[in-house]
């Protein structure tokens, strides 16, 4: 490549920089003061539009910029933490993997995630999310009383391969803003909780699975999802709590008839 | 913990999607498609379909299809139901689509065990 | 200061998103279905009647309405057996060791394969 040519191609580069310079998009951001109560309202924030950035930097343009008072939680930028997940225009995604320019020139409407108390603009109560986690004995059961000094319990990696899928949930909660059984009934165990109790249950090193399949075979776990899906579909780890929903159910019914034919066998 | 019985009403609904994937779109093409614009004589076809109904392997599997089927059909309007928002009275949802369902279940017995 | 409780869902939740209304349609898909087994006892009792009823119920099948309403049940029938099949699969995962058959062997096999199957062989039976 010769000088001139590598001198324009600079020169195009930064005529493009100072072009974008000029672009904005529009975000909508959910407001809500819980000292003030009353309705949420939504502000307009104009924000420089970069192709690079996705929703969460452009947040933080505000926050460092124009409105230090909009509140919202992220952590990592990177889509590990689970910290950031919001309403993109009526979707739920993480914020830091959602890209501003699938969306330009249109405006974005941010809101915090649905199916969740509100406690300030963006960010949601999760308390009962975390009470279900721990509901369904998330930790390895053992019948025996082992000590560390007995070593490690190995598995093959056939073994692994049953569960793996399901110990990447990042707890983000995508799932339950997702899930319109949830938003109907509060008290639904929901996907990720699920997805946790499949994680153990079919871990070889467990042995909880009788306790917990009881867990699930109640009306609230397994039983108030109709398989819409959608769980999976908005689920960036791709864990398919749906999936897992679903072959809790296979195992559940199977249970019901064994107690049923069965009264006599083990409780 | 009390658990749910749901579960009973699910394997009936499975089993009947099963059988209503795998039978009812070749039934639905025969009586819509084929067999009202099916050339040849109207007796002959009516004697080799009373024949082919007749034999009990086919009486049994017709019976468990349309059965099964109408199960899974329950389940899924009462849920349906459910999710366009018809969630006061649940008990009285369940009761009356699978007595639906079992009323049907009772005249395909019927129906078929006549003819 | 307590948080603002979640929005209970809308009567039209479901016109929300596309994914949606597909759950929708096949959930619907169970109405047509139910209609049309209620109308295959008629069938089948009209069968077992004999010769003339037959003859007039197959006049009554070649009307309009008839077909119209068959499409409608087809489509719907064809939606159901669609969607069943590809989520089979994922109710019913097969693994082989470390690795887990493709969703989409998985559904051909235990579901296309004994679809077309089936099919043929009603197709046979009534027709052969």
């Amino acid at each position: 490549m010769s000088a001139s040519n590598g001198a324009a191609a600079q020169t195009t580069e930064e005529s493009l920089e100072a072009r974008m310079a000029d672009k904005t998009i529009t975000l909508e951001v959910f407001r809500y003061d819980p000292a003030a109560g009353g309705d949420p309202t939504f502000q307009r924030y104009d924000v420089p539009y970069r192709s690079d950035w996705v929703v969460l930097d452009a947040l933080n343009w505000i926050k460092d910029t124009t409105d230090g008072s909009l509140t919202f939680r992220w952590s990592c930028r990177m889509g590990v933490c689970g910290s950031c997940g919001m309403m993109v225009n009526g979707l739920p995604k993480l914020t830091c993997s959602t890209f501003l320019k699938d969306y330009y020139p249109d405006p974005l409407r941010i809101e915090p995630l649905a199916n969740f108390p509100v406690q300030r603009d963006l960010v949601i109560e999760f308390d009962g999310f975390v009470e279900k986690l721990k509901s369904i004995k998330p930790w390895l059961i053992r019948n025996d009383q082992r000590d560390p000094a007995d070593g490690e319990l190995r598995q093959t990696p056939k073994q692994l391969a049953q569960y793996k899928q399901y110990t990447m949930c990042i707890n983000c909660m995508l799932c339950y803003s997702a899930c319109p059984e949830y938003a109907f009934i509060p008290g639904f165990i929901g996907p990720a909780a699920i997805a946790l109790a499949q994680r153990y249950n079919l871990d070889s090193r467990d042995q909880g699975q009788a306790e917990r399949r009881k867990l699930l075979g109640v009306q609230e776990a397994v039983w108030e999802c109709t398989f819409v899906g959608e769980c999976s579909a908005v689920c960036p780890k791709h864990v398919d709590p749906a999936a897992a929903i679903q072959q809790a159910k296979v195992t559940s019914t199977i249970d019901w008839y064994k107690r049923f034919l069965m009264p006599w066998g083990k409780k | 913990m009390k658990q749910s019985n749901e579960a009973f009403w699910w394997s009936l609904f499975s089993a009947g999607g099963v059988a209503a994937a795998l039978f009812l779109p070749a039934i639905v093409v025969l009586t819509g498609f084929v067999l009202p614009f099916a050339e040849g004589d109207t007796a002959t076809r009516h004697e080799q379909l009373r024949e082919l109904i007749g034999w009990w392997p086919v009486r049994v599997l017709l019976m468990l299809v349309i059965s099964l089927s109408f199960f899974h059909c329950a389940h899924r309007m009462r849920h349906l139901l459910m999710d366009f928002g018809v969630r006061s009275t649940p008990l009285l949802l369940a009761v009356v689509f699978y007595a639906g369902a079992i009323t049907g279940t009772v005249a395909t017995v019927v129906v078929i065990s006549r003819l | 200061m307590r948080p603002r409780p979640p929005e209970p869902p809308t009567r039209t939740w479901f016109m929300r998103t596309t994914a949606y209304r597909l759950f929708m349609i096949r959930e619907f898909t169970s109405v047509f279905l139910a209609g049309y087994l209620i109308f295959l006892l008629v069938l089948l009792a009209r069968v077992g009647e004999g010769p003339q009823p037959f003859e007039s119920l197959l006049v009554t099948l070649r009307s309009p309405i008839s077909i119209i309403l068959h499409v409608l049940v087809l489509l719907a029938a064809l939606y159901h057996a669609v969607t069943w099949f590809n989520l089979t699969p994922r109710i019913m995962p097969v693994r082989l060791g470390e690795e887990r058959l493709p969703d989409a062997v998985v559904a051909i096999a235990a579901g296309y394969l004994p679809w077309i199957v089936v099919s043929l062989a009603i197709g046979w039976a009534v027709l052969g």
